[in-house]
């Protein structure tokens, strides 16, 4: 294969790509009207021009073909200027030089708006373009399932220029050659044709497989050599060759409750107390983990606390760190840790409507040192420094490498004069800010919005956000808006200060995205491009009794897709034993998680579980949380099953 | 809902069909106005045209009543073209109604009246059998009659 890839195009700075020029070439149906022609004009005032199919059934398709041969690289698909039930939530393109043989190019779905969307369609086979003449859109879903399916508008771009398409298509068509004769050999080995297996590859000259497998295949199915069956498997184990399977594997999670050592004997003061809203951040370097502040059920703590991981011990820094020049006792706050600096900083929290004042409502913002363990005051008020205003309920990420604070979101806490300050005014939602460390300065990138344009952001509490310090994107999703729950998806680009929509929530992709409104908790692991989210116990009182339980979902950053690694029914009812409890922690929330991504350990203390008949019950528990996946060691074990049982049934006699 | 008067039995029965794709969306179409706002005229009908259109979008009310409506679109071409009332208000139900809860919009549909079968009169809602009594009428509400001549 190597050796075909080198016979393509070399393609300096590539040709452009401009819009390709097509005619309809064939189509399931179409009803009244509703011509497949009509999608070759962009008339979005016209609810007229449109292709609009005679059923809803599948398979209903659109072939469209290009004038010449090209390298179909994206397609545009215009809309009506109102939303439109036909419009396709989902469908499908496929390509290829002729009709009968075309390749999947792109699955995805339209938003039943006005814009305009486009796709990138695949264009590639191991990094090598190749050419279509005709493209096929098939539509799989209408925004109303009952209704038929529109299109208004395509467009497609790509390179048609001769001199770039004529060596992809040779390419292709040697491609396709070589598959074909791969297959042959394949066939012919299956049914023991072994004269004209190997007169084929003599005279092609093409390998089936890897040499290893070539191999194996002779050991294991030729001459019945199980034993040196199991040394190739071996060597082929050791040798790292399923380490890729192994990476695709799913996760499953392991969690172990830590009992931490104590020195006193008396438990009560060698560990944090039970609390929700606290915050916790670790330093992967050093494996210590430090705990500030939270609610008990009756007060706010002040408490400053850290574990150490290598000694399974907990150290109170500060009983009281406001005697110490750090910040006073608070809840729902935020802190984040620069690893490099060994600084921890914390912003905000929550106060009573009852404790409200002008003086209460300032936004201090403090630093802690850890190695003079000294805290120092960076702010009385952010919200004079340009920063943000008292906030509860926000995000706040490190940028170690250019020495940035972001902080987004959060409910503003306001002072109301009025006895009944629920109603009297709309709640404020804190936006997107930067702090420069070295400076000292703040700075708002996106002010709270409805979403208005592609680079606004609407702001909002009970979210996610975790800084990706390799790509330097802010990922966020999650949180509500008063009583909206949010459900979309998007990255900040910290350096290039832009939005990318990943999912704007709209597209249901049934129960294959974890469930929003819950009051997950989420870490991010960069360099396996992973983000990490535990759902918690829903704050929906309603929701909460009856679907308590824990889930832990998985995103793939690079792939673009979320995973559920595990759920639990955990029905609290039926089983007052503890045994379930000791497995997992109980669903929870106000609860804290953090990761450890050199050693890939997540860490969960307190929180609190819901339970409402006795609301100021808090938690004091340690979970550390390992996601397995099945080691090299159990995969040569279960290859040598196979291999053995394949004897045993061969009558070998080995047993 | 709506009103065409003082009595609805010498009120034409027509086709209506869908301005846009020429659907048939019913065979058992009134003209009529609003009750709210007699300024609006449209179409309306008795059984649920459930064959030929879907339910789109959320349930709204409007400004001038406090009928709870939802609005229904042709199946054919997805086109809104009227809708449903899904609960009427009190004026509205307390004044003189015709019973229907589906409407449809002029600009959305256009109405062909019916000829019963003699095929030389016009259809009139008078000479429909009842609903309660008749539960076999043809939902195309053609009779076999009319398609022969």
């Amino acid at each position: 294969m190597a050796a075909a890839a080198a016979s393509g195009p070399a393609g300096p700075a590539g040709p452009e790509s401009r819009a390709l020029g097509y005619t309809l070439h064939r189509w399931s149906s179409f009803s009244s009207t509703y011509l497949p022609e009509n999608i070759l004009v962009d008339k979005p005032n016209d609810q007229s021009s449109r292709w609009s199919s005679e059923s809803n059934y599948p398979p209903q398709y659109l072939i469209l073909k290009l004038e010449r041969p090209a390298i179909v690289q994206s397609i545009t698909f215009g809309k009506y200027e109102k939303t439109h039930v036909c419009n396709l939530k989902k469908f499908k393109v496929f390509g290829g030089m002729n009709e009968e043989n075309m390749t999947d190019l792109l699955s995805s779905g339209l938003k039943n708006d006005y814009n305009k969307e486009t796709f990138t369609l695949k264009h590639k086979i191991d990094e090598q373009m190749f050419p279509c003449r005709f493209i096929k859109i098939v539509p799989l879903l209408s925004w109303g399932p009952s209704f038929n399916f529109s299109i208004w508008y395509v467009e497609l771009n790509g390179i048609d220029d001769p001199d770039v398409v004529q060596p992809c298509l040779n390419w292709y068509s040697k491609y396709r050659e070589q598959e074909a004769i791969r297959l042959c050999l394949k066939h012919f080995r299956q049914h023991n044709y072994t004269e004209a297996f190997e007169s084929l590859q003599k005279k092609t000259k093409i390998a089936l497989e890897h040499p290893m497998l070539t191999d194996l295949h002779d050991k294991l199915v030729l001459k019945g050599d199980f034993d040196a069956c199991e040394e190739l498997i071996e060597k082929a184990v050791n040798d790292g060759l399923f380490n890729q399977y192994i990476s695709q594997q799913e996760y499953k999670p392991r969690w172990g409750q830590i009992i931490p050592k104590s020195t006193k004997g008396d438990g009560e003061d060698s560990r944090p107390g039970m609390r929700g809203g606290h915050q916790m951040v670790i330093d992967v370097q050093t494996e210590t983990v430090y705990l500030f502040g939270g609610w008990d059920g009756t007060q706010d703590l002040a408490d400053f606390w850290a574990y150490s991981v290598k000694e399974n011990q907990w150290t109170c820094i500060s009983r009281d760190t406001e005697k110490e020049n750090g910040p006073s006792a608070r809840s729902c706050h935020k802190m984040c840790i620069d690893i490099q600096r060994r600084q921890i900083y914390t912003l905000g929290r929550y106060l009573d409507s009852s404790v409200r004042n002008s003086k209460s409502l300032k936004s201090d913002f403090y630093r802690y040192d850890i190695d003079t363990n000294t805290w120092m005051l960076l702010s009385e008020d952010t919200a004079a420094d340009g920063g943000p205003k008292l906030v509860f309920d926000h995000q706040m990420c490190m940028d170690s490498e250019k020495h940035m604070i972001y902080t987004f979101g959060g409910r503003i806490l306001t002072c109301n004069g009025s006895v009944d300050d629920s109603r009297a005014s709309e709640p404020q939602f804190s936006g997107l800010f930067a702090f420069d460390c070295q400076c000292q300065t703040w700075k708002l990138l996106r002010e709270d919005s409805c979403n208005a344009g592609p680079e606004d952001i609407q702001s909002r509490i009970g979210h996610c956000m975790l800084f990706h310090s390799k790509n330097r994107c802010l990922y966020v999703f999650g949180g509500q808006r008063s009583k909206t729950y949010l459900n979309d998806f998007f990255s900040y680009d910290v350096d290039s200060d832009h939005v990318d929509i990943i999912s704007d929530g709209t597209k249901k992709d049934s129960g294959m995205v974890p469930m929003t409104g819950f009051t997950q908790r989420a870490t991010i692991d960069p360099e396996l491009n992973e983000i990490h989210v535990l759902s918690g116990l829903s704050k929906d009182k309603e929701k909460r009794e009856e679907n308590v339980r824990n889930s832990f979902w998985i995103y793939d950053i690079v792939r673009n897709s979320w995973s559920c690694v595990y759920k639990n029914d955990q029905a609290a009812k039926d089983n007052p034993s503890k045994s379930l409890q000791e497995e997992e922690p109980c669903p929870r929330f106000a609860h804290q998680l953090v990761y450890d991504e050199l050693h890939k350990v997540h860490y969960l203390f307190g929180g609190n579980p819901g339970k409402s008949c006795s609301p100021k019950m808090r938690l004091d528990d340690f979970w550390s949380l390992k996601l397995c996946r099945p080691s090299k060691e159990y995969l040569l074990r279960h290859c040598k099953y196979l291999i053995r049982k394949h004897r045993y049934n061969s009558g070998d006699g080995f047993f | 809902m709506s009103t065409s008067g003082f009595t609805f039995k010498d009120r034409c029965v027509s086709v209506l069909c869908c301005r846009f794709c020429q659907q048939v969306l019913s065979s058992r179409g009134m003209k009529a106005v609003l009750l709210a706002n007699t300024e609006i005229d449209l179409y309306s009908t008795d059984i649920p045209p459930t064959s030929t259109v879907d339910f789109i979008g959320s349930c709204y009310f409007t400004d001038i009543c406090k009928c709870k409506l939802k609005n229904i679109a042709c199946l054919k071409c997805g086109n809104v073209v009227g809708y449903h009332v899904i609960a009427p208000c009190k004026p509205c139900l307390l004044s003189c109604n015709n019973g229907h809860f589906w409407m449809f919009h002029s600009q959305a549909v256009f109405g062909i009246n019916r000829l019963d079968s003699s095929g030389v009169n016009l259809l009139l809602w008078g000479n429909l059998p009842d609903l309660d009594e008749s539960t076999d009428e043809d939902l195309s509400g053609i009779s076999e009659e009319e398609y022969i001549r």
